[in-house]
């Protein structure tokens, strides 16, 4: 075998020129990436290597938009199965017409590389489509001549490699020869050269298609780009913890409560703002940037980005590292902060993973703990969350007043029961909510379950205060709330909010109270099944169902609201456009019930027009929060459209139910 | 600027009207196991007192009378806000009592403190919104008087205060010592809290003193109203059935709501 030893140097050498440009710039990405904290609990490698398979191989999440999923699929797997052709070219350059062992001279190893040439290629064509045709708003504010740069590249890579092919075969009629069908036509065309014009080919085409290769490596490390790189670890780096539920603080402890400059966020949000590919995935499912607030979850990745890296290099020359302009204020306004509705539409959408809520709040914080400020109306609801244990400002109704006429065991009055009713403040406090409590009891009583309120002695979850920011206020009331519910030795609770389910089931372990938490559609969804409940009276209404963001996409329940719907007798479904995994906010999340929708149109507006595109007489839900945004809704667009929650339609359905 | 702002304890007024109620003994609101919060306005007072200090530098000291147990909260909310030092007066009875009677042992607590530039309140209280403290306060200390502050400046050797009248809006120059009762305006809504001003809260100095160790001038007490009686105004609602069908029923309705100028 005759090896070509200056050759094979000379290419070794462009490949440490490559890596060391390319290493150097990773190596600024990895300081800055460490500037942030931690530790940050990761979850088990197991999971880690599902969410490889599913999210990386599988593209699960980039394969929602079908045209750019499928592209995107194309261009990744053609990677991966011709990294080979890539080593092949390397082994070349030491050993003229070297292959991989065993699988290099297979036919049907050849056609499979020739088959992905194809397939990349038309990948590559699909999204300079996608890029100059369709210009679809999410990309626009994209590195456009960065990305048609990389898709450049890439067809450099396979023209050349299929050129190399072709002369190759003309030139050897290697044992692969056979499989390689595509590269075989090619080579076809070259038919009437001479030899030594033959090998001219080749090695224009070879050193060609490693130059491409060596050139594209040094360009990786660069904006949207990295993400060949990062998006591995930061989807197997995920933070370990239930989606709903955000990290708690040591708020006595820490020297410095929430971010407001780039620097003091965790390692594992500064890898996401770096695995992040500027897809825009996350804009277009926001419920706050599609009514047309200042909001846009995709700069909270690319924003920091810039700011991650002006802070390292000002580290670097020996600096402050807190460069100008502002984290919060100026990159983020205070109101693009207070926008964010927490609906995890962005976080559900974004394929690298990426944790767009954590990045919000870790900023709230601080707003509201460091610097005291929050719109008027969230500071009121605070306010009143401290002084009363409740955040509806002059709601005027006594926390029970609506069990009138009911028979409800109290805890407090010394009654024991299976079932803790956790009734949230949204419910009890407004009366609109009152009918479906009252439907939900008379259900509960009906089909036998045993179910006691805490009455008096239930205040707030602290959701909102946290939501808001108000990490101090929320771990009083964690504090107290576990405190009470152990007094009453509570191990089972069933609510009809979702956002008391989020905060009960996933936020207060970390305070010691760990209990089952069941929403309200779930418990009913299994009465109906066990035929403890027989829905038989038919409803005759066409109804929609409305997701609430903290019972689907925070807690993945999509399924039990929609079968106990599905039981009732007469009753017609049909789904709105946006729904389940995509729902779309009602606008009350994130605290946001309490401010003001002032900017561009009112979420709770935009989702009443979805319900009513439907044709569906009734949007139902199974939150509290989402009932009073919808009502809004309704009376404002003058809609013929009533809301309701699951219970009171299922309650219409059972005899002794009403 | 050394201020003082005088901070009443009051329910909540924001409390579900079913848990209203008056106390026959007393003739008084029932405070047993109701929230109790600082009266609205003399927050506002405590916001402009934060103000002043912020532009001018001095002290500000919280002033409450009232059960030293319960007045903890309200305290070291107001510390935590931003005052620097509180006073209370324990004095259980003071939850019963009127402006006449609260006014001449505000004063002797103030006297107490030593001089000051100002002192603040609320225009009023939730609860009995007599609006007499200021004025009476001002009386015993000798001091000016401006009610219903709207914003309270700093100017030369005294403040400029806007305020809200029935006729429109008044400019008022004040020379110091004064006794300036606030009134709430956009200028001057609570701050909130930040949290290590919450922990700091902790470690601020409260004085608790008992009536009794005060020095209340005999001249400065003004007879107290006697309250008679105190009643809720009951609810009524009487419910008219129409009967008929659908078509006659709106009609009765119509002339029903007209009738009734409605319509």
């Amino acid at each position: 075998m005759e090896v070509t030893w200056l050759r094979g140097a000379a290419v070794l050498a462009l490949l440490a020129i490559a890596g060391v440009v390319a290493g150097r710039k990773l190596l600024v990405v990895y300081r800055v990436i460490r500037l942030g904290g931690g530790p940050v609990p990761l979850q088990s490698p197991g999971r880690a290597l599902r969410e490889l398979a599913v999210q990386v191989l599988g593209h699960r999440k980039v394969l929602r938009r079908p045209f750019a999923g499928l592209l995107h699929l194309c261009i990744f797997w053609g990677f991966l199965v011709l990294f080979s052709t890539i080593i092949q070219a390397f082994g070349e350059a030491f050993v003229p017409g070297w292959t991989l062992p065993v699988l290099g001279s297979r036919p049907w190893f050849a056609l499979l590389q020739d088959v992905f040439i194809v397939i990349v290629l038309a990948g590559v064509a699909m999204a300079l489509w996608l890029r100059l045709v369709v210009r679809p708003p999410r990309l626009a504010r994209q590195d456009q001549a960065g990305a048609l740069l990389i898709l450049g590249l890439i067809s450099g890579i396979m023209v050349t490699l299929v050129v190399s092919r072709a002369a190759a075969i003309r030139l050897d009629a290697p044992a692969w020869a056979a499989g390689a069908v595509v590269s075989g036509a090619v080579g076809g065309w070259l038919a009437g050269l001479p030899r030594p014009a033959l090998h001219a080919v080749f090695e224009a085409a070879w050193w060609l298609h490693l130059g491409i290769v060596l050139y594209f490596l040094t360009w990786i490390p660069e904006g949207k780009h990295l993400h060949l790189l990062t998006l591995v670890p930061n989807v197997a780096l995920r933070k370990a913890r239930p989606r709903g539920a955000l990290a708690p603080v040591d708020v006595e402890a820490a020297d410095r409560l929430g971010a407001s400059a780039a620097t003091h966020f965790t390692w594992k949000d500064n890898l996401d703002a770096f695995a992040c590919m500027e897809c825009g995935r996350c804009v277009e499912v926001c419920p706050a940037n599609v009514t047309g607030k200042e909001l846009d979850p995709r700069r909270l990745h690319t924003d920091l980005r810039r700011q991650l890296v002006a802070a390292g290099g000002a580290r670097r020359a020996g600096g402050d590292p807190q460069v100008a302009p502002r984290l919060v204020g100026e990159v983020f306004s205070e109101a693009f902060l207070w926008q964010c509705l927490t609906c995890g539409a962005c976080v559900e959408e974004c394929p690298a993973d990426n944790d767009h809520i954590d990045k919000i709040v870790a900023m709230r914080r601080h707003l509201v703990m460091e610097e005291a400020r929050a719109p008027d109306t969230m500071a009121d609801a605070l306010r009143s969350l401290e002084a009363r244990g409740h955040p509806f400002r002059g709601a005027g109704i006594a926390r029970t007043a609506w069990t009138a006429g009911l028979r409800v065991k109290a805890l407090p009055d010394g009654e024991r029961a299976e079932w803790l009713l956790w009734v949230g403040c949204a419910a009890a406090l407004n009366e609109r909510n009152h009918a479906p409590l009252r439907a939900l009891v008379r259900l509960l009583q009906a089909a036998g379950t045993d179910v006691a309120i805490l009455g008096d002695e239930e205040t707030c979850t602290g959701d909102p205060a946290r939501r808001m920011g108000n990490e101090y206020l929320f771990q009083i009331f964690a504090r107290a709330n576990v405190e009470t519910l152990g007094r009453y030795g509570v191990t089972r609770i069933v609510t009809p909010c979702p956002h008391c389910y989020n905060t009960l089931a996933h936020e207060y372990p970390a305070f010691g109270g760990r209990y089952e938490v069941w929403h309200h559609t779930q418990l009913l969804d299994r009465l109906v099944a066990e035929g403890r409940l027989r829905p038989d009276r038919p409803v005759a209404e066409t109804v929609t169902f409305h997701d609430p963001c903290y019972l689907g996409r925070h807690n993945g329940e999509y399924d039990a609201p929609r079968r106990v719907l599905a039981a009732i007798p007469g009753l017609g479904r049909v789904e709105m456009a946006q729904c389940r995994e995509r729902g779309f906010c009602c606008g009350a999340g994130g605290g946001l019930y309490w401010m003001e929708d002032r900017v561009g149109e009112r979420v709770s507006h935009v989702r009443t027009r979805h319900a009513l595109a439907t044709g569906a007489g009734v949007v139902a839900t199974a939150c509290p929060f989402c009932m009073l945004m919808l009502e809004d809704g309704a009376a404002a667009t003058e809609a013929r459209l009533r809301p309701h929650d699951v219970a009171e339609l299922l309650a219409r359905s059972v005899a002794d139910g009403d | 600027m050394d201020v003082v702002v005088c901070l009443k304890q009051v329910v909540d007024p924001e409390l579900p009207a079913r848990d209203f109620a008056i106390d026959p003994r007393s003739r008084r609101q029932a405070r047993e196991g109701r929230t109790l919060v600082i009266s609205t306005y003399d927050e506002h007072a405590l916001e402009v007192a934060l103000r002043l200090k912020e532009q001018t530098g001095g002290k500000v000291t919280t002033l409450a009378v009232g059960p030293q147990a319960a007045l903890g909260e309200a305290v070291r909310k107001a510390l935590a806000m931003g005052a620097d030092e509180a006073l209370v007066v324990d004095e259980p009875r003071a939850p019963e009592w009127l402006g006449a009677e609260v006014a001449p042992v505000l004063a002797a607590a103030i006297r107490r403190i030593g001089p000051v530039d100002l002192v603040l309140a609320g225009c009023e209280s939730a609860d009995w919104v007599e609006r007499v403290v200021a004025p009476l306060l001002a009386e015993a200390l000798g001091a000016a008087c401006v009610t219903f502050a709207a914003r309270v400046e700093p100017a030369d050797g005294g403040v400029l205060v806007r305020r809200m009248a029935d006729d429109g809006v008044h400019h008022v120059a004040a020379r110091l010592p004064a006794v300036v009762s606030v009134a709430s305006d956009d200028a001057n809504k609570p701050r909130l809290p930040k949290v290590k001003d919450i922990v700091a809260a902790r470690r601020k100095p409260v004085t608790v003193v008992a009536t009794a160790d005060l020095e209340v001038d005999p001249a400065w007490r003004l007879p107290a109203p006697e309250v008679r009686g105190v009643t809720v105004p009951p609810r009524t609602g009487t419910c008219e059935m129409l009967g008929g069908e659908p078509a006659e029923q709106v009609e009765a309705l119509v002339r029903r709501l007209r009738d009734l100028k409605l319509l």
